[in-house]
C-alpha cells in the first residue's frame, strides 16, 4: 500500500517533521462539487454555501473476506 | 418459446418493470403512490390550520390561523402607573396612566438560512440538511406587540419581537417541500414517497402522537364514585362537556349533581379547580327570573315531580345568597375571582364577571343566552340520569370521543407561551412602577420596549423543548389529562413500523396507570376506527391503537351556519320558542349550540334529510356533518338530534344505499346505524349503508397480512408486532439519513401472495422479506420448540442477509478541554506534531485508519478499539484518539463532515455512518406473516436437506407441531398460493375475506397447483437427504414470505468467566454492554437449595462471585479489627511486655486493647497491694517468634482466616460505621 506517500503530503525523511497545513478534498453533500478545504477552514462548499461535506471513499485497498 | 404472441396477452401482476421505471424515473407532477399523502393530512393539515394562509377552506369563520384566533382570544393586559390623583378622571381611585399591551399578530418563516451567511446560493433549507447536519428544521417566528396609553393607539406603538426558531411539520405550508413532486423530493434527498408529518429535532424525526380526548361540544352523562368523595353531599352523577373555542383550545366544565336535588358547576382556571352553584351562573348569563329558569327546566312537565321538586329544591337553595338580579349575580362572582383573573384594576365587578363567564363557562357558545339553554340542557340530562331514565354514557367509547390533533396541541402550546410572555410584560411594568426610581414614564417609547425585549420570549426554546422530551410544561395544563408523552420518534425501522407512527392513537398516559381494564378493552363502537388486531400486547394493550384504514380525521373547517334555519324550515321549532313540551320533543343541536326542538317523528325525518342531502351535497350540508340522532330508549342514551360539524372527529366512508352516494360515518352517529359490511348481508328496510370493503376495518398493517381472516385472531395481532420488527428496506434515500441504527435486508423481495392493498401502500418499494421454500417437516430434531433449520446453500445464496448502520457522532464540543466559551474552539479534527505520519516503521499505528485530516478512511475496516477520529488540543499540543467502541468489526460507510447553521465555523462535529454485516447465524429470528416466529437452530448442508421429486430442497424447515394448537390456517393457504404463483408466473391476491365456504380458498388454489403438475393440497412425497429413502409421509411444502426479524443473537449474547466487578461488593457487575454476568437471582438460589446441590450453590454464590478471606478474631469474633506487627524487625516492645500476636504479626487490636487494659488494672491493683512490683517487668526481653510463644491467644492474639464474601466484609464495616459490631463465631 503505497498511498501514503501522496505528493505534497509530508516532506519526508526522518526526524521530527512538523505536519504542514493538511489540505483535503471533500464533497459538497448538495451539489457535489469537490472543495479543497485545509484544517481549520469553515466547513463551507465553495460553490453553493452548502454546510455538510463528504470524505472522499478511500483508494487504498480494503480486503474483504468474503463469509 | 417459439410463439411469444401468447405471453405477450397475459397482463403482468408483480408490476416489476413498472415499479422499475418509477424508481428509474420518478414522477415529475405527483407522488408516486397518493394515498401515503392522505393518511398523514389530519398531521399536516392540523399544523397548517396554525397559519392565516393555511389553504383550508374557511368554514363559518373568517379563515383565519389557529395562532391568529389565539391571540385574539389572549387580548390585552392591563397596568397602571399610578400616578392619578385620587378623585380625578384618571382614575378614581388613583390608577393614573391605563396601559395596554397586546400581541397585534404572529408570523412564522420556512426555515432560511440565517442573514449572516453571505454565500449560500440556495437560501431554503431543506429538512435533508437538518437531518445531516443533526439539527432541528426550524423557522424564525415573530410577534408584533403593540401598546397604547389610555386607549388612545398610535402607530409607533408597535415593536415587532423575535421569538426564535420554531419547528416546523415537514411538507407542512411552512416547509420547503410543500406540494413537490417525487423527481423534486429526490432531488432534494428526500425518499420519493416522503409524506411528511413530523418534525426534525437534533436530527431526529419527532411526531405528536395522536391523543383520544372526549368529544368536544357534546354532553355526557357520567357515573362515577369517586365524585361523593369530592365533598359533602356530592353525589356519583356528574354532567360533563369539553368546550372548544374556536382556537381549538378547550375548557371542561362538569356538571355535580348535589344530593340535595341542586347543581355544582366546575371548572378549573389555572390548574385550580372552582366549584359555583349553577343558579348563580344560570342567573348570570341572562338574568334570567326564578320562573324562567323554572318553565325552562321543566319545560311543561308538571307532573313529573322528580323533576319539579328538584328545581324547587336548586330555587330555594339559592335563595340563601340574596342574588336576586344577573347584575348581582356577575357582581357577586366578579368580587370573588377579582384576584385570581388578574385582570385590569378599572374593571368593575360585574365587567369582571361577565369576564369569568365568558372564558370559563360553555366556551364554545358565544351568546349568553346560547350557554343558559345548553345549561339548562345539562341540567336536564343531568337530572334525567339520576331518575334513571337515561343511563350513563361510557367515556371510553369512541362514540364520545375524538382526536387530539398535533397541529391543534401545537397552536394551544404557542398561544400560552405568547400569553405567558405578555403576562410577564406586564409584571414587568408593574413591578417597575412599585419599584423602580425615578418610575417609568409610559409616555417614552424606549422604556416599553425595553421591558418587551427585556421579557423571555423564546417560544421556540420551549417547543422545541416539548418536541424533543414530549413533556408539556404548562400553567393551565391545557385541559389534558397528562404532562407528558406527547411525542414519539419516528423510527425507520422499516416502513411497516414507520408509517405505522402516523396512524397510530393513544388513550392517554393517565389510563395507562389505571388498574381497571375497561379502558383496555374492544368496544363494538370502535368497528372501522379503532383497528381492532393493530395494537400491542403487553402493558400498553388496548391504550395505544391504529386507526383503521379508512378511518380519516376531519381537518377541514365546516360551513354549517345556514343548517339551523334549513332545519326550522323543515319542521324544527325554534329554540327560542317557549311552549315546547320537553317530554314530547327532542333537543337538536349542532355543536354543542341548541338550535331547536323537533317531536321524534320529526328529528327522524331531519335526520333522514339532513343524511340524503349530505350525500348529495344539495342545500350546501357539508358530507363531513355528522348526524347523530339518538332515538327514544327507556332507560338508554339520554334522545336527540346532535349534528357535530367540527374538527378533529373520527369519520369513514361508506356506501349509502338509498341513493348509491359516498357517506362519511361518524363515530357518534354510527352506533345508531346498520351498516352491512358485505353486499350480501343488506337486510331490507334495515339497512342503510355498506362498506366499501369489508377489509376496511382493519388497520394497514392488519390488512397487509394475507388470509388473515384464516388464522386465529392473536396470531394476527402478534404479526402486527413483529411486521414492524422485522429487518427490512428502511429507506430508500439511506445515505441520506443520519438514525442512530438502521437495518437492511439485503435481499428483499416481493412476495408473491399479497393482499391487493400491498401495492396501494408502497410496499413493494420497501421489501420486507424474502420468498423462501417452506416444508413443514419434523426432519432433524433441531427444528423443536419452534426453531427452524436454513438450508446452508440458500444461506450462502444470500437468503436474509442483513446489514446494520449505525451512526457515531463526534461532537469536539463534548471532548475534554474543550473551551466553554463560544470564541475559537481550542481542539481541532487532525493529527498533530506528535504523530509521525510518514511511512515507515515509526510511523504511528493509526495511520492506517486515519488519513491527514485525523478523519477515518472512508471504506475502512475498523476492529474493536481502532481509532475512529483524531485531534489536537492547542493547549497541550498533544493528539488524541477517539476510539471504534463496538464488538464488532465495523466498515466505515460514509463521513460527514458537519458546519455550522452559517458554515463560518471550523470542523467540530463529525457524523461517521458504519456498516456492519449481518448474515444470518444460528440464534437469528425469522417469522412468517402469520404470527409464526422462530429461531434458526441450524445451517443444513444442502446435501442433507430433504428433497422432492422434482429435486427441489426446501429453504427452510419448520416442526408441524407449530400449527395445530396456533391454527395459522392463513399460513397453510399462504404456502399454497405461493408455490402456485410461484409455478404460474402469478401474484396471488391474499386479501382476507375473499373466500367463502361454498367458493374455497383450498379449491382456488389446490387447482392452480393441479394445473402446473402437483398434487392438489400441496403435499409432496420427498426424500431425506441422509439415507436418500422417501418419507412415509408426504410433505407439506410450499412458498412462505419470511421475515427476518431485528433481534440477533449477536446483539444479544451474553457470556462471561471473569470480568469487571462492581468496586463496592467486588461483585461481577451486570449489563451485557460492561461484559457483565447475568444475576443468578434468588429463585434460580431456591432450587439450587431444593435440589440438594451444595457445591454448585457454593461454586454459583462464592468462588465465581465475591470470594475472599479475612482474619477473623476467635476471642471477641470481629472481622475489622484486624492489626499488625511488623515480625521483620523483631519484637522489641518499648514498654518491654511481650505483645500477643499470630504467627503472622497479627493480633485483634479490640481484644489487645481490652487485654492491656485489664493489665493495666491488674497492675495497679497489684502496685496498690504491694510497693514492690513483682516479676512482671523482666529485666530483659528477648525477642521470641510469636508463634513460639505459649499463650499469646490470650490478649487478642488468636485470629483465624475464614472465606467469607466480600460483601460481607462490606457489610461489617457498614455496621461498624452505625455502632454495631458484628460478631462471628469460629468453630
Amino acid at each position: 500500500m503505497n498511498q501514503q506517500s501522496h505528493p505534497g503530503a509530508s516532506v519526508g525523511g526522518g526526524g521530527f517533521v512538523p505536519n504542514p497545513r493538511q489540505e483535503m478534498e471533500y464533497i459538497c453533500a448538495d451539489c457535489g462539487a469537490k472543495n479543497e478545504i485545509k484544517s481549520r477552514e469553515p466547513i463551507r462548499c465553495r460553490e453553493c454555501g452548502h454546510r455538510i461535506m463528504y470524505k472522499k471513499r478511500t483508494k487504498r485497498m480494503v480486503q474483504f473476506e468474503a463469509r | 418459446m417459439p410463439n411469444g404472441s401468447d405471453r405477450q396477452k397475459r397482463k403482468p401482476t408483480f408490476n416489476t418493470l413498472e415499479r422499475e421505471e418509477s424508481f428509474k424515473n420518478p414522477s415529475k407532477n405527483a407522488s408516486t403512490y397518493p394515498i401515503l399523502n392522505e393518511f398523514v393530512t389530519p398531521h399536516i393539515e392540523s399544523f397548517n390550520a396554525l397559519f392565516d394562509d393555511s389553504g383550508l377552506p374557511k368554514g363559518d369563520g373568517n379563515g383565519k390561523g389557529l395562532l391568529s384566533l389565539g391571540i385574539k382570544d389572549i387580548g390585552e393586559r392591563v397596568v397602571f402607573d399610578g400616578t392619578g390623583e385620587v378623585g380625578t378622571e384618571s382614575g378614581q381611585t388613583g390608577w393614573g396612566n391605563r396601559l395596554s399591551i397586546w400581541i397585534e399578530e404572529v408570523s412564522i418563516a420556512p426555515p432560511r438560512v440565517p442573514d449572516r451567511d453571505t454565500w449560500s446560493t440556495e437560501r431554503r433549507v431543506y429538512p435533508a440538511e437538518a437531518r445531516e447536519r443533526l439539527t432541528s428544521y426550524r423557522g424564525r417566528m415573530q410577534a408584533k406587540v403593540c401598546w397604547k396609553i389610555n386607549e388612545e393607539t398610535h402607530p409607533d406603538q408597535c415593536v415587532m419581537r423575535d421569538c426564535g426558531l420554531i419547528p416546523i411539520m415537514i411538507r407542512s405550508i411552512r416547509c420547503h417541500l410543500r406540494g413537490l413532486p417525487s423527481s423534486e423530493l429526490v432531488r432534494r434527498h428526500e425518499e420519493p414517497e416522503e409524506f411528511g408529518g413530523y418534525f426534525i429535532i437534533n436530527g431526529n424525526e419527532r411526531l405528536i402522537r395522536y391523543l383520544i380526548l372526549p368529544r368536544r361540544n357534546h354532553v355526557i352523562s357520567l357515573l362515577r364514585p369517586s365524585f361523593a368523595n369530592r365533598g359533602p353531599s356530592y353525589t356519583q352523577y356528574a354532567v360533563q362537556i369539553r368546550c372548544a373555542r374556536l382556537d381549538q383550545s378547550s375548557i371542561t366544565n362538569t356538571l355535580h349533581y348535589l344530593s340535595n336535588g341542586s347543581a355544582m358547576l366546575r371548572f378549573s382556571l389555572r390548574k385550580q379547580e372552582y366549584v359555583i352553584p349553577i343558579m348563580l351562573i344560570l342567573k348570570a348569563l341572562i338574568g334570567a327570573s326564578d320562573r324562567e329558569i323554572f318553565e325552562y327546566v321543566i319545560m311543561q312537565d308538571y307532573e313529573n315531580t322528580f323533576l319539579t321538586d328538584r328545581v324547587e329544591l336548586l330555587l330555594r337553595s339559592f335563595k340563601m345568597y340574596s342574588l336576586y338580579t344577573g347584575d348581582q349575580c356577575l357582581e357577586y362572582l366578579g368580587d370573588k375571582f377579582r384576584v385570581v383573573l388578574g385582570m385590569p384594576e378599572d374593571w368593575t365587578n360585574q365587567a369582571l364577571g361577565a369576564w369569568l363567564i365568558q372564558k370559563m363557562v360553555l366556551v364554545h357558545l358565544e351568546e349568553p343566552r346560547d350557554k343558559f339553554r345548553m345549561l339548562v340542557f345539562m341540567l336536564r340530562k343531568l337530572y334525567s340520569l339520576v331518575s334513571g331514565s337515561c343511563c350513563a354514557d361510557n367515556p371510553d367509547s369512541p362514540q364520545h370521543q375524538e382526536v387530539l390533533l398535533p397541529g391543534y396541541l401545537y397552536g394551544m402550546i404557542i398561544k400560552e407561551r405568547l400569553e405567558e410572555a405578555l403576562n410577564q410584560a406586564r409584571n414587568q411594568i408593574a413591578t417597575d412602577v412599585r419599584r423602580a426610581e425615578p418610575p417609568p414614564d409610559f409616555l417614552d417609547k424606549r422604556y416599553i420596549m425595553k421591558v418587551i425585549q427585556k421579557v423571555n420570549w423564546d417560544v421556540g426554546a420551549k417547543m422545541s423543548n416539548f418536541l424533543a422530551t414530549g413533556n408539556l410544561v404548562s400553567p393551565t395544563g391545557l385541559d389534558l389529562q397528562q404532562a407528558s408523552g406527547f411525542t414519539i420518534v419516528a423510527e425507520k425501522l422499516n416502513w411497516l413500523r414507520y408509517i405505522s407512527h402516523f396512524r397510530c392513537i393513544h388513550r392517554g398516559a393517565f389510563f395507562a396507570e389505571l388498574k381497571t381494564t375497561t379502558v383496555r378493552k374492544l368496544l363494538p363502537e370502535a368497528w372501522g376506527f379503532l383497528c381492532p388486531v393493530h395494537t400491542p400486547d403487553g402493558s400498553p394493550c388496548g391504550l395505544l391503537n391504529h386507526l383503521s384504514r379508512t378511518c380519516r380525521i376531519v381537518t377541514t373547517p365546516l360551513a354549517v351556519s345556514h343548517v339551523p334555519a334549513l332545519l326550522a324550515a323543515h319542521g324544527m321549532t325554534q329554540p327560542f320558542s317557549t311552549s315546547i313540551d320537553g317530554r314530547r320533543n327532542f333537543c337538536v343541536q349542532l355543536d354543542g349550540r341548541v338550535i331547536g326542538w323537533a317531536r321524534p317523528a320529526v328529528a327522524k325525518q331531519l335526520a333522514d334529510n339532513l343524511r340524503v342531502w349530505k350525500t348529495e351535497g344539495s342545500h350546501k350540508v357539508p358530507l363531513d356533518l355528522e348526524i347523530g340522532y339518538v332515538s327514544e330508549s327507556k332507560g338508554g342514551q339520554y334522545p336527540g338530534l346532535f349534528l357535530f360539524s367540527t374538527r378533529a372527529r373520527m369519520m369513514r366512508p361508506v356506501r349509502f344505499l338509498a341513493n348509491g352516494r359516498d357517506d362519511q360515518v361518524g363515530s357518534f352517529e354510527q352506533v345508531y346505524m346498520n351498516i352491512a359490511v358485505k353486499p350480501d348481508e343488506i337486510e331490507s328496510g334495515v339497512t342503510t349503508h355498506v362498506e366499501h370493503a369489508p377489509t376496511n376495518f382493519l388497520s394497514i398493517l392488519a390488512n397487509l397480512t394475507p388470509f388473515s381472516n384464516f388464522n386465529q385472531s392473536p396470531r394476527n395481532i402478534y404479526q402486527c408486532q413483529m411486521g414492524k420488527q422485522t429487518m427490512g428496506t428502511p429507506s430508500t434515500a439511506r445515505q441520506h439519513r443520519t438514525d442512530n441504527k438502521l437495518y437492511q435486508l439485503q435481499t428483499g423481495q416481493s412476495p408473491v401472495v399479497r393482499p391487493r392493498l400491498h401495492n396501494t401502500y408502497a410496499m413493494d418499494a420497501f421489501p420486507n422479506g424474502t420468498n423462501a421454500i417452506v416444508a413443514v417437516i419434523s426432519y432433524t430434531g433441531y427444528d423443536m420448540e419452534d426453531a427452524m433449520i436454513l438450508n446452508k446453500s440458500s444461506h450462502e445464496r444470500g437468503f436474509g442477509y442483513g446489514t446494520v448502520y449505525k451512526s457515531q457522532i463526534i461532537d469536539l464540543k463534548d471532548m475534554r478541554g474543550a473551551s466553554k466559551s463560544t470564541s475559537a474552539p481550542t481542539i481541532h479534527f487532525g493529527l498533530g506534531y506528535d504523530i509521525k505520519t510518514e511511512e515507515g516503521d515509526r510511523q504511528h499505528p493509526c495511520m492506517g485508519f486515519l488519513d491527514k485530516d485525523g478523519l477515518p478512511y472512508t471504506g475502512m475496516k475498523l476492529d474493536s478499539g481502532d481509532p475512529i477520529a483524531a485531534y489536537v488540543d492547542d493547549t497541550t499540543g498533544r493528539t488524541k484518539f477517539v476510539k471504534y467502541k463496538g464488538d464488532e468489526q465495523g466498515i466505515v460507510d460514509e463521513v460527514r463532515l458537519l458546519g455550522s447553521d452559517t458554515g463560518d465555523t471550523e470542523l467540530q462535529k463529525l457524523h461517521i455512518t458504519l456498516r456492519i454485516t449481518r448474515s444470518p447465524v444460528i440464534g437469528d429470528k425469522f417469522s412468517s406473516r402469520h404470527g409464526q416466529k422462530g429461531v434458526c437452530s441450524q445451517k443444513w448442508p444442502a446435501v442433507d436437506m430433504p428433497f422432492t421429486e422434482s429435486g427441489m430442497q426446501p429453504d427452510v424447515i419448520i416442526n408441524p407441531h407449530a400449527f395445530p394448537s396456533r391454527m395459522t390456517i392463513g399460513m397453510l393457504v399462504e404456502s399454497m398460493a405461493g408455490k402456485s404463483g410461484a409455478m404460474h408466473g402469478l401474484a396471488q391476491d391474499g386479501t382476507p375475506f375473499e373466500f367463502s365456504e361454498e367458493d374455497r380458498a383450498i379449491d382456488y388454489f389446490g387447482d392452480q397447483l393441479l394445473a402446473a403438475g402437483y398434487n392438489y393440497y400441496g403435499n409432496e412425497p420427498m426424500y431425506s437427504g441422509i439415507t436418500g429413502e422417501e418419507f412415509a409421509a408426504d410433505i407439506y411444502i410450499g412458498v412462505v414470505y419470511y421475515q427476518r426479524l431485528r433481534h440477533m443473537v449477536l446483539d444479544k449474547f451474553q457470556v462471561r468467566t471473569t470480568g469487571p466487578v462492581d468496586s463496592v461488593t467486588r461483585q461481577p457487575v451486570k449489563g451485557r454492554k460492561r461484559a457483565g454476568g447475568i444475576r443468578f437471582g434468588e429463585m434460580e438460589r431456591d432450587a439450587l437449595i431444593a435440589h440438594g446441590t451444595s457445591f454448585l450453590l457454593q461454586d454459583r454464590l462464592m468462588n465465581c462471585s465475591d470470594y475472599s478471606t479475612t482474619w477473623v478474631c476467635r476471642t471477641c469474633g470481629s472481622i475489622i479489627s484486624l492489626g499488625y506487627d511488623d515480625l521483620s524487625l523483631g519484637e522489641v516492645s518499648s514498654t518491654g511486655t511481650m505483645k500477643a500476636a499470630g504467627p503472622g504479626g497479627e493480633y485483634c487490636r479490640v481484644c489487645r486493647t481490652t487485654a492491656q487494659g485489664e493489665d493495666e488494672r491488674a497492675r495497679r491493683a497489684l502496685g496498690n497491694d504491694q510497693n514492690q512490683n513483682g516479676g512482671l517487668h523482666p529485666e530483659v526481653t528477648v525477642a521470641i517468634p510469636a508463634s513460639h510463644v505459649l499463650g499469646s491467644s490470650r490478649k487478642g492474639g488468636d485470629m483465624d482466616v475464614v472465606a467469607v464474601p466480600y460483601v460481607f466484609r462490606y457489610l461489617c464495616a457498614e455496621l461498624a460505621a452505625m455502632g454495631i459490631a458484628v460478631s462471628l463465631e469460629v468453630r
